[in-house]
């Protein structure tokens, strides 16, 4: 009988074909699976993440970590994100990322460069963000403390007859009057960052009325180191604008830009270094506007 | 002649038969195998699409973040991929799930998100309890 071996072997199973159909079958099932009808997306693990995804993700790590100090924490967090590569590496990767993209506009994107570099600096890697934005010192806030005098100075007494000074004349030219506001006036309208080495470290304020127009005459305080602190007015520039003041900061320190009847919390900026768009390096410059409440 | 026709036909039956006896054992375990143990991987996936536990954990971290970078809008911007229909309700949510998991860890964290987010006087009455500096008039957290 003319048959061939794989025809009949066994019970009148074709094990060939057999075989042939199991790979086709599979072959047609994982088609289906994976390409036609796969499971939904969902339970994503962190490693799946993309890049822009894995950055809000290890952004995120940073800042928590930046909070909590909770080193181990931190490292199983980035280990998820990342389990095949060194995390350190990452994490610098990502702040020299942000850096070379421009995330540095705001005070939050310096404050998410610091928490990154926090996190990967004592841990020996490095990136094009070291030390670009150090943490300022803490401000001191220093409180005069009583000094005891052993031997103290008695005062004269006061002459039976004080002798007044000669009151200074005072001429209409010598008067300033200042628009010193009621308190819950003001509230902060605009706190943005710009870079331009022309203009470096310069906090510029613009007080402006409900009706939009600039307010000269308003005392402006600025206060850094805790103590140290520096108050003028505005409209002094009039060749720029009728409300408008300003004040240059040194590099690496933070402000406060106050004024009477601010309803909002004060403006804080920091005067970090910033790469102007021709690349040329200056400190970050701040426009801070007040704006008269409209009721 | 006839015997061998017969014989082909025969041949020709078994072989189709264990053709699709095979497909269909292959078709099963491909579908099984597909969809089971070795379903697709997603890379590039956005943060709208972590696990459920990751993206509570990654809501958690940004409000740990919001300790050191007190703006409420970058924390809103942070939590914006998640994709929720509406973020504050879903901090909220997950806040009061929180509270009711007794999740001592995470409670004063996100509730102080909670507070920055939607201001000290709309705070929910149960968020009260935990808020970071309690006024004068909230009452007195619940004894251990």
């Amino acid at each position: 009988m003319a048959t061939s071996k794989h025809v009949r072997i066994g019970k009148g199973i074709s094990w060939v074909a057999l075989i042939v159909g199991v790979a086709l079958g599979l072959a047609a099932g994982l088609v289906y699976t994976w390409e036609i009808d796969p499971v939904i997306e969902r339970n994503t693990a962190p490693w799946q993440l993309s890049d822009a995804a894995r950055e809000d993700y290890v952004v995120a790590v940073a800042l928590s970590y930046a909070a909590n100090q909770d080193l181990l924490l931190a490292v199983d967090r980035l280990r998820a994100a990342g389990p095949n590569r060194n995390v350190w590496e990452m994490v610098a990767e990502i702040a020299c990322d942000r850096v070379k993209t421009g995330k540095t506009i705001s005070n939050s994107d310096i404050r998410v460069i610091r928490a990154l570099e926090q996190l990967y600096a004592p841990q020996g890697a490095s990136g094009c963000a070291d030390g670009l934005y150090p943490t300022p010192a803490p401000m001191v806030f220093s409180t005069p403390e009583p000094v005891m005098s052993p031997t103290p100075t008695l005062v004269p007494p006061p002459s039976k007859t004080p002798t007044l000074p000669p009151p200074t004349p005072v001429t209409a030219g010598d008067v300033r009057l200042t628009n010193t506001p009621a308190a819950g006036v003001y509230v902060l309208g605009r706190l943005q960052s710009f870079c331009d080495p022309d203009q470096s470290g310069v906090i510029e304020v613009r007080v402006y009325d409900r009706r939009g127009e600039g307010v000269p005459g308003v005392p402006v305080t600025v206060t850094w180191s805790g103590s140290e602190r520096d108050s003028f007015f505005t409209g002094l520039k009039a060749e720029r604008e009728a409300g408008y003041a300003d004040f240059v900061m040194e590099a690496g320190r933070t402000y406060t830009v106050s004024l009477p009847g601010l309803a909002s919390s004060s403006p804080v900026v920091e005067a970090v270094p910033c790469t102007a768009q021709d690349g040329r390096r200056a400190t970050t410059s701040y426009w801070v506007n007040f704006q008269e409440r409209a009721n | 002649m006839a015997g061998q026709d017969a014989g082909w036909s025969l041949m020709s039956r078994r072989t189709l038969g264990s053709l699709l006896v095979g497909i269909l054992l292959g078709l099963s375990t491909g579908v099984f195998l597909g969809w089971g143990p070795f379903p697709v991987e997603y890379k590039n996936s956005a943060l709208s699409a972590l696990a459920p536990h990751y993206q509570e954990e990654y809501t958690v971290m940004v409000a740990e973040g919001y300790r050191v970078d007190p703006e409420v809008n970058a924390a809103l911007e942070r939590l914006r991929p998640l994709g929720k229909e509406n973020t504050i309700a879903y901090v909220i949510d997950l806040t009061e799930r929180y509270i009711s998991q007794s999740n001592i860890r995470a409670i004063p964290i996100m509730v102080a998100l909670v507070e920055a987010i939607i201001g000290p006087d709309n705070l929910p009455p149960v968020m009260q309890l935990y808020r970071p500096t309690p006024t004068a008039t909230s009452p007195a957290p619940p004894a251990p």
